[in-house]
């Protein structure tokens, strides 16, 4: 094994040394850019090694997907084709939006469906991403290679002297590692033996020679990346995932976890002709850090394990016409939440299980509050307007990076400490170091809706296909499917368990048509024209969350409540 | 399967607590990016000769389907056949439709030596629109298949194989009076370069036709995944 190593290690050296051509031009994802943006999403393949091609999920293409631009402010409407031969969801990570819009396992979009989420833009500028959300094959949709980047802009960040041309002076930088078999097929396993950028592998691109902007994302399964140059020259860390920083902050290294996003500055004035390579610095890793934990076999074992290895070659080109030659010293002023404003404060576990009962678990896997996901399952209540601190307590032997939907938060101490300058902004995913507590503040406005929760969980897919994920809904006086608020029909009884009898608030109302879904919105009952004075025969379903949906015949508004079968 | 996987890592976790912590970051000169294939030798080894173990040559009985043309065609039918090779194929695969030459090729040299190909379409109609039986003529047409492309509307005949992709090619060959599964898996190993590709189904056809036993008998089939009706 070691020979074997070590061979490779001197063929990639020898490559490396003689050939430059062993490198792959970076890939840089396409754009769209406007209000209305048509993504389709298919089975397809792409030539990533020599040899047979691999076959991939892509949209719009042939891995991964186009980088959208939105501007804040807009109302954009997003026209998501499933042409899988299978259903997914298209979650849209990082926004603030309704959670019926949001993407997450209860939006599933059939094969053959087209999915037109839309809402307001109210994210600062900063990198989002999009991501398949479907609950148990997050993992196997992600490793095909399905998602994209989501680039906002607004009036604030487009005032300030920053690098913004695509592409050139502004260049987008996905995170992740696959597996291929012989067959040059992708494996779906946490850590990959090999590297890639934007879907290229051993990746190099041209830089101009001044002030560059990089947009990097952790797009991987697991791994975490501990990024830094080769040259060990600082960068500074300008945007965290949910908008830029007060100021820049210089740094050599950043560890990276999945899901997370930095935007960072590097000046490469005056260095024309000369090289460095982006690395991750894996080697320092701990064992409870994803990409630090070493196996000698097995599925966890991988090439790349707490190892220092190459993400990208980057050669210094030429300056452009109008280049940003300095890095500026204050970039905004964010006004923090503030911990003696907050509500309510939620204390959540992390545990490696152990006691889980309901459903019972044989083995071990990891585990929010003790237990494993129930789709049908709401956790929490949160009330509209609510400023929240959410006080994760980890006493698993493992870091987990932890993302919540709906909010950007701000973190108020890792371990008892304040966080570092470089997450002291807006974050939306925050790692919970093995067997220590995280605390973060988070205000839930708008969108109240208590038929649509949105999820919390684990951010490495494997563990959140597990069951490391929570659900919380957003409520309040004028939230859709309060009971009494929109008193448009009612259900009795509920909790039902044979039938169920629909009340219209206004009896003269004429119901076009009833459906019932079920939790992820799969139709299990459509009544046209419905007798309804009999109930509805709901007996043969199996226990769980239920939506009635009525439409009126006159002005075809759908109405929606839910209940619960037992 | 995933909870074994979570099971492996905590376990692991319990017995690799003592870590070496190092902040020696290697020299500009270390060029590791991976272990693919690519750079040269893979060190992968978990992933090898997964489905070489125990090729079971199991029997097909046969079965009839209706054709684009409208007619049924039934393996009963053709009392010269020594052979078919069977491929899963469908309208809409990407990669699927890289193979509609190579499948006329196989059709052309093989069916006069009496081993006929069979594209069969057993992907669920009811639920893709781009795989109704009209559709299914227009591609055949459009395409230019010179071999019958049946219609597995109810999706028995990929279920009998264990069709799982398309394309999945079978190889299924008269032994005493039965169809025995002699080959299964890819067509070849490059779908987008015939010219640099190993062709499986062809070799297997040429085995048998020249009285040998098929010296790879199975391949990892990939494509787009063939969903069964339950």
């Amino acid at each position: 094994m070691k020979n074997l190593c070590l061979t490779i290690c001197l063929g990639v050296l020898a490559a490396y040394t003689s050939n430059a051509q062993s490198y792959n031009p970076l890939w840089i994802p396409d754009t769209l850019s406007g209000t209305t943006f048509n993504l389709t999403i298919r089975d397809t393949f792409a030539q990533l090694v020599r040899g047979n091609q691999t076959i991939t999920g892509g949209i719009n293409g042939k891995f991964w997907g186009p980088t959208l631009f939105f501007n804040k402010g807009d109302e954009v409407h997003l026209n998501v084709l499933n042409k899988l031969n299978e259903a997914t969801t298209i979650h849209w990570h990082g926004f603030h939006l309704p959670a019926v819009m949001d993407g997450g396992p209860h939006q599933v979009i059939p094969p053959g469906t087209l999915w037109q989420p839309y809402w307001k833009v109210t994210n600062n500028a900063a990198t989002y991403w999009y991501h398949p959300h479907l609950h148990e094959e997050t993992m196997a949709h992600i490793t095909k290679g399905i998602g994209g980047l989501i680039i906002v802009r607004d009036a604030e960040e487009a005032a300030l002297p920053l690098p913004r041309t695509y592409g050139v002076d502004d260049i987008p930088l996905v995170l992740t590692d696959r597996d291929f078999n012989t067959q040059n097929q992708f494996v779906e396993v946490p850590y990959g033996d090999s590297m890639m950028v934007n879907g290229t592998l051993r990746p190099q691109t041209s830089v101009p020679a001044q002030v560059v902007r990089f947009r990097v994302l952790n797009g991987a399964i697991e791994r975490s990346y501990n990024i830094g140059f080769s040259d060990n020259r600082p960068f500074s860390v300008i945007g965290s995932d949910g908008g830029l920083l007060n100021a820049p902050v210089p740094l050599t290294r950043y560890l990276l976890h999945a899901g997370e996003r930095i935007e960072i500055l590097v000046n490469f004035g005056g260095q024309a002709g000369q090289s460095v390579d982006l690395k991750a610095y894996n080697s320092t890793l701990a064992q409870n850090v994803p990409g630090g934990d070493l196996f000698p076999n097995g599925p966890f074992a991988n090439y790349l394990a707490r190892k220092d290895f190459n993400m990208l070659h980057i050669n210094v080109a030429a300056q452009t016409a109008k280049p940003i030659t300095a890095i500026p010293t204050v970039l905004k002023t964010n006004v923090l939440l503030n911990a003696a404003n907050a509500n309510a404060t939620r204390k959540l576990s992390m545990t490696d299980t152990m006691g889980v009962t309901n459903p019972p678990v044989l083995g071990v896997a990891f585990v929010i509050n003790h237990k494993l996901f129930d789709i049908n399952y709401i956790e929490y209540k949160v009330p509209l307007g609510n400023t929240e601190i959410w006080e994760i307590n980890s006493t698993s032997n493992f870091g987990h990076p932890f993302h919540i939907h709906d909010v950007e938060f701000n973190i108020l101490s890792v371990n008892g400490a304040a966080p570092p300058a470089a997450q002291a902004g807006w974050k939306d995913v925050v790692f919970v170091p093995a067997r220590q507590t995280v605390r973060f503040i988070a205000k839930f406005e708008d969108y109240a809706d208590v038929l649509h929760p949105f999820m919390y969980h684990c951010h490495i897919a494997l563990h959140e296909d597990e069951g490391m994920m929570g659900q919380f809904v957003v409520s309040g006086a004028s939230a859709t499917g309060e009971p009494g608020k929109h008193p448009d029909f009612s259900i009795s009884p509920n909790p039902a368990q044979d039938k169920i009898f629909v009340k219209m608030d206004d009896p003269d109302t004429e119901i076009y048509y009833l459906k019932i879904t079920d939790a992820v919105g799969r139709v299990k009952l459509m009544l046209p024209q419905p007798q309804l004075s009999g109930g509805v025969d709901i007996s043969k379903f199996s226990p769980g969350t239920y939506f009635v949906q009525i439409t009126e015949r006159a002005t075809k508004k759908v109405l929606t409540q839910k209940f619960v079968k037992q | 399967m995933k909870k074994t996987l979570l099971f492996i890592c905590l376990l692991a976790l319990s017995i690799g607590k003592t870590v070496t912590q190092s902040n020696n970051h290697l020299a500009a000169s270390e060029a590791i990016f991976s272990g693919t294939n690519e750079v040269g030798g893979v060190a992968n080894d978990r992933n090898r000769a997964v489905r070489s173990v125990g090729f079971q040559e199991k029997e097909i009985s046969d079965f009839t389907l209706r054709n684009v043309d409208g007619r049924m065609v039934s393996t009963a039918n053709f009392p010269n056949a020594k052979g078919f090779a069977v491929v899963f194929t469908c309208n809409h695969c990407p990669f699927a439709k890289l193979y509609t030459e190579r499948f006329n090729d196989l059709h052309k040299k093989y069916a006069p030596l009496g081993v006929p190909l069979l594209a069969i379409n057993s992907m669920d109609s009811l639920v893709y629109e781009e795989e109704s039986f009209g559709l299914m003529q227009t591609r055949a047409r459009e395409a230019g298949f010179q071999f019958p492309y049946l219609y597995d509307a109810a999706q028995t005949v990929g279920k009998a194989f264990g069709a799982e992709h398309t394309p999945h090619a079978f190889l299924i060959w008269k032994t005493a009076g039965k169809w025995l599964v002699k080959y299964s898996g890819s067509i070849d190993d490059n779908g987008e370069a015939p010219q640099n590709a190993k062709p499986f189904v062809a070799n297997a056809i040429d085995d048998l036709l020249a009285g040998r036993a098929v010296r790879e008998p199975e391949t990892e089939s990939f494509g787009c995944r063939i969903f069964y009706r339950k």
